[in-house]
């Protein structure tokens, strides 16, 4: 069963086209879901709260149509929402448990699983400040508790370390992949910040501009996109030449080559060659393109560096 | 292992919950009863419960005065129902400038509306709670002193039962006063509120409803004559209240007054009570359905 279906999925904004006819199957598991700011994540999102309804096609979560039982998804599903949605004058614990309450647990219930959440998100010393005095890392793992309180089936995770210092990034990355893998929670992480999800991710879906740009796994993914950078000093033209002739994928960028790196066999290719040309290399490399450089691949100038 | 630092994640393993998960009503109710806490600064700070004190302390002690002036003396009625609701109108509007926007605004401006959305639940349903719950708050402050009244002159009299066959049919009146003018200040007071970005904007515009349109009526009724000048009475709401609370307690209007000038059918001043609270309800339900989180 797949955890989340879209099929033909678009919302038109006056004058925007925010989701362009989207349509994929994600498995469970923890997905990563990338893109530059503006290209459709959060849209994505609302949609699958029912939040907001698509102008055209259909999705489901956990094989119900969210079109039409937007209540019950919203039951087995928690989310953290990427702005600031927290009161200032209560206390952690009583703000947990009262969105536990929300989501149908019964009183008693609810407070339980409030302290266990806040315990997990390493709160517990806090739970009875008011949530006004926390800084923004407590302000986000207390936005991660009240969407885990109920239970959920599906975690809905919007840019959950935006705002967040590299220590606190780290924290929070850790905190999604245990949520992931340990406690069996299906999670869906956005960031526009590629490199920083990969690695807790088994999955990636990659957007911009509303359109799908990829969707499966990250290992798939990363030898996708990874390139070796090639600088030799002369007979730049000739070297490209010879690389395309035994059928590699080569942009040129002054002296500079990048070659797509399909396999380990690339390497041997090159070096033939170089030998055969009797031309030194005097750098190789493996880069990955930035995201936005994927995107829009006609941008010579974006640095082709780490994400 | 990592050294525990401050802040650390303890590992205690992960529980699923496999308790019964109650419906839609029960997170309305939740939210009703949350939000009635709020409006009285229950499990707030200490700066949220003054304006709840003070009405509360307002409304309560001229209904205590009462029964402790009919317990000494003997003397049945030292504050009347319709005077007390007159009253306690005013105070209801300064309750409602306080705390209305304590329960919408705040959730806008700091994003838990969208929270709340992303629950099982719908915006409507949000509304109601949070009209409910402004509503019930509204109640203890009209209906509580009025039914302490009450009991005070049956029990406090020295022959309660004969008091309460005299007494029993006010009953009505005070249920049915108190429950339509809290709906009346809950609905007005939240509509106006559900605006505001700020709480103090909509404080603003609550205080500014119940002290400008009274003073334009006036106005108005200054420059005309006739029967638009009788009936303009109706656009005041404060007046609504007075002449609303002496038809229900069938009690004449003061000579003089701009009630009695004015001669009114009684019931009209509960029709358009009513009429306003059910145009501010809709209004109120409509504006959250067009909320987009």
């Amino acid at each position: 069963m797949p955890l989340i279906s879209a099929r033909e999925l678009t919302k038109r904004y006056p004058g925007v086209q925010a989701l362009d006819n989207l349509t994929l199957d994600v498995d469970p598991g923890i997905i990563g879901f990338v893109g530059a700011n503006g290209a459709g994540k959060s849209t994505f999102i609302r949609i699958l709260l029912g939040l907001l309804a698509p102008t055209s096609g259909s999705v489901s979560v956990l094989d119900l149509d969210v079109a039409r039982h937007p209540l019950e998804v919203r039951r087995l599903v928690g989310y953290m929402p990427e702005h600031d949605c927290l009161p200032v004058d209560v206390s952690g614990t009583d703000f947990v448990t009262h969105m536990g309450r929300m989501s149908g647990l019964p009183f008693a219930a609810a407070r339980e699983r409030a302290a266990e959440m806040l315990r997990h998100v390493g709160l517990h010393e806090e739970r009875y400040r008011l949530i006004g005095s926390y800084s923004t890392g407590m302000k986000q793992r207390i936005k991660l508790a009240q969407a885990l309180v109920h239970d959920p089936r599906l975690l809905l995770l919007d840019e959950p370390t935006n705002g967040l210092d590299p220590e606190g990034r780290e924290e929070m990355l850790m905190l999604v992949e245990r949520t992931g893998r340990e406690f069996g929670i299906a999670v869906m992480v956005t960031s526009h910040l590629l490199g920083e999800i990969e690695r807790v991710c088994n999955s990636l879906i990659a957007i911009d501009a509303g359109r799908l740009q990829y969707s499966g796994s990250v290992t798939a993914f990363t030898e996708e996109t990874e390139r070796l950078r090639i600088e030799i000093d002369d007979d730049v033209p000739e070297f490209a030449a010879e690389l395309r002739a035994r059928g590699l994928a080569v942009e040129e960028h002054g002296t500079e080559l990048r070659v797509s790196l399909r396999d380990d066999a690339v390497y041997d290719v090159i070096r033939d060659v170089a030998a055969e040309l009797t031309v030194p290399l005097s750098r190789m490399e493996i880069t990955r393109h930035r995201l936005e450089e994927l995107f829009r691949p006609a941008d010579d100038h974006a640095e082709a560096a780490h994400v | 292992m990592s050294e525990r630092v401050a802040g650390a994640i303890y590992d205690l393993g992960y529980q699923r919950y496999i308790g019964e998960r109650l419906g839609r009503s029960y997170a309305v109710r939740s939210l009703l009863a949350f939000s009635f806490k709020t409006a009285f600064g229950v499990g707030r700070g200490d700066k949220s419960k003054i304006i709840p004190v003070i009405v509360a302390v307002a409304v309560y002690l001229p209904a205590m005065f009462s029964v402790f002036v009919a317990s000494a003396t003997g003397a049945p009625s030292a504050v009347s129902y319709a005077g007390h609701l007159q009253f306690t109108a005013f105070l209801l509007a300064l309750f409602a400038a306080a705390q209305a926007p304590e329960l919408v605004v705040t959730d806008k401006q700091h994003g838990v509306l969208s929270l709340y959305l992303s629950r099982p639940l719908t915006a409507t349903d949000y509304a109601v709670a949070k009209l409910g719950a402004l509503f019930g708050a509204m109640l203890c402050l009209t209906l509580g002193p009025e039914l302490l009244m009450f009991l005070g002159r049956v029990f406090m009299s020295t022959a309660p039962f004969a008091t309460f066959k005299a007494e029993w049919g006010k009953l009505m009146p005070i249920f049915g006063g108190t429950i339509l003018t809290s709906a009346f200040f809950a609905s007005i007071g939240l509509w106006l509120a559900s605006f505001a970005s700020r709480r103090g904007y909509g404080s603003a515009a609550v205080i500014a409803f119940f002290l400008l349109v009274p003073a334009v009526v006036s106005m108005f009724r200054n420059v005309t004559g006739g029967d638009i000048k009788r009936y303009a009475v109706l656009a005041n709401p404060m007046l609504l209240i007075v002449g609303f609370a002496n038809w229900l307690f069938d009690i004449q209007a003061r000579q003089r007054t701009t009630i009695a000038r004015a001669d009114l059918p009684g019931q009209d001043y509960m029709y358009v009570m009513l009429a306003v609270c059910v145009v501010c309800v809709a209004l109120l339900i409509r504006r959250y359905r067009r909320v987009e989180p």
